[in-house]
């Protein structure tokens, strides 16, 4: 796989980090999360195929710890507020002079730099900060973020994997590693670049909601259908709006494309009401009428074209993506907890450690080892 | 940059491709777009830094020129439906036989298998089979798609990209190529994982748009100001709720964090729409209230952090992120509009066509230089 061979250190923090560290260990990276002793809530949900190690940083021989592993590991991930690793003696000036080929990266709402750097936030916010929130949300209607998906996942997880395989590729050519300033905010921007470079296109104009793209038309929305579940409809092309007139049963003049909106969504509504998903989708099932039933996560994973494709992991879970023909990314399991510390003793091991060392540092209560407090 | 050197091969088509395409010309690579000649709508509106083509693969021979290219190119991209490109001539299999270090990406929204293979669709249609659609929108109303920025882009352009770059890295291993198909579906649900895994913790449990992140709570929610623009409040943690009600001047009895949604939202909103965005800027400004404008592009560019950050080149498009230390991504150039066709003469005389050559295919309408009919 891409990243076999290559050795994370995961800094636990919140969902974006983790999601992280998921993705490179999917793409085959050996990730070890790094939590604090006695960590009762475990935000990672995402953690197949990584391990845990439990080291308590407060303490010297703790920060000890992670300054040299991090000259045994190629990648060191972390979600702090910048600062908080300098003043751990773990910042990237010292760790990268002690491993110039470590790649350092920082993945947090308002980056490394700028006014903002220190201030609490969420997804929420470095969506509004970025532009594209403003973009999203119905008509007459405050906006609305997509839960958490642009910013601390799509511009926040999955940019900053890329800028991390970017970093990977670059130093196959140099042999030296970076900092990785992974900024939310920006990530989300750049994300939504094609907003930024379309607003010119007559697919815009409008203001929020009654646009082509963000349900200001009645042919690209979302349906009720009679057993309270829904349909998309994405008829965008005058070829596919023709096939989904005719599937419906209607002419040019009963639903015009260009009708009305409120009007033409009404009218469409009442149709979609009167049969149930199942058999709408039926209809629909392999035309070009871009219709296709809304499916939550269940639905998604038991829907005949994503078992085809097996797009869906034994559990329910999404296949990573893409698929590269000779060297997929395989999850190592699908196991999605590690208890925090669940393998401090067999990491510590691998990485040089001594027997005596590892009880040291147990009896000091420097490390813990889930589940198992007894010297080796 | 990380690709520098990397020469790429991208064939025109709607926005997926194209934005992908920019990802990889930003950080480094050498992308060429092969344009069909007599293009009137130019969809890529993310051309920065590439060049352009203009070819018929209708006749062999411009089919001709772009087996001979893919032999001296690292990445084809195409955006077809799975079977054109095999009927073409120009399949994944000849091209690799040809150059087996070529990498053979295909970006479509039901991907290269499956009943769906063939179906038209949009990114309203790919997110809503992934499952992730059926978590986004208010209560009581339909399911809202963000654009089309899931699907296309967060799941399409940029897993896209992320793999091509594990597939380079895979590369610079083993000397291999292979052929990657990025399914839409697939990569809106991958980008989505975390919905997937959190659905036991108890931030979830209500129906969609009733939870703590999909604008459930009115905590974590977009208010209108009096200037008829928003302010975005993502105070979940009671510390940063706290803050929030501090400098709001409230009490915890006159908005408890866990207050009936509904009128708390009511209670808000009538403060929110009692000043302006600025003012509440100012008020909210570097606490840690996490409480944030909602900018529109404009003024995304222009806020003080993005500012000091340069998180936006000049003209207003978000700069590439994440940002590596020593080999940052950097546009070649910020002009988002390649003409079809601006580059043909001199890509084919890079690749070592002739002028006798070049002017056969010119005569004979096998390829097009924009701007100049005339033989060399």
């Amino acid at each position: 796989m891409a990243l076999r061979g290559i050795k994370v250190l995961e800094l636990a923090g919140l969902a974006p980090v983790p999601v992280c560290g998921m993705i490179l260990a999917d793409y085959g990276a050996a990730v070890t999360r790094v939590d604090r002793p006695g960590t009762v809530l475990n935000y990672d949900v995402t953690a197949r195929g990584k391990r845990s190690i439990a080291l308590d940083l407060k303490k010297k021989e703790g920060v000890d710890i992670v300054r040299d592993l991090s000259k045994k590991h190629d990648i060191l991930i972390e979600p702090f507020r910048p600062g908080v690793m300098e003043k751990l003696g773990l910042g990237p000036k010292i760790l990268t002079e002690e491993n110039p080929s470590l790649i350092y990266v920082r993945l947090t709402g308002f980056g490394q730099t700028g006014p903002y750097k220190k201030m609490a936030g969420h997804d929420i916010n470095y969506l509004a900060m970025s532009g594209v929130l403003s973009f999203l949300g119905r008509k007459n209607e405050n906006p609305l973020a997509p839960i958490n998906l642009l910013a601390d996942f799509a511009g926040g997880s999955f940019v900053c994997a890329m800028g991390v395989m970017a970093a990977l590729l670059e130093r196959s050519a140099s042999g030296k590693g970076q900092v990785i300033d992974s900024c939310m905010v920006e990530g989300a921007a750049y994300v939504g670049s094609w907003l930024y470079a379309s607003k010119e296109m007559n697919i815009w104009g409008n203001p929020r909601g009654q646009n082509f793209l963000d349900s200001g038309v009645h042919f690209y929305e979302t349906y009720k259908t009679a057993d309270d579940k829904y349909m998309a409809v994405g008829a965008l092309e005058p070829q596919f709006y023709s096939v989904f007139l005719d599937k419906l049963g209607l002419t040019d003049e009963e639903l015009p494309q260009f009708g009305e909106p409120d009007e033409m969504k009404a009218k469409l509504a009442g149709i979609f009401a009167t049969k149930t998903q199942d058999e709408w989708s039926k209809i629909f099932d392999g035309s070009d009428a871009c219709v296709t039933p809304v499916l939550d996560t269940e639905q998604a994973a038991q829907h005949y074209h994503n078992v085809d494709r097996k797009s869906f992991l034994p559990g329910g879970m999404p296949r990573p993506a893409p698929i590269l023909s000779r060297t997929p990314a395989i999850p190592a399991s699908t196991d999605l907890n590690i208890e925090p510390g669940a393998n401090t003793l067999e990491v510590l091991q691998e990485n040089g450690y001594t027997q005596d060392q590892i009880n040291n540092l147990l009896d000091q209560n420097i490390i813990e080892q889930h589940g198992h407090k007894a010297k080796l």
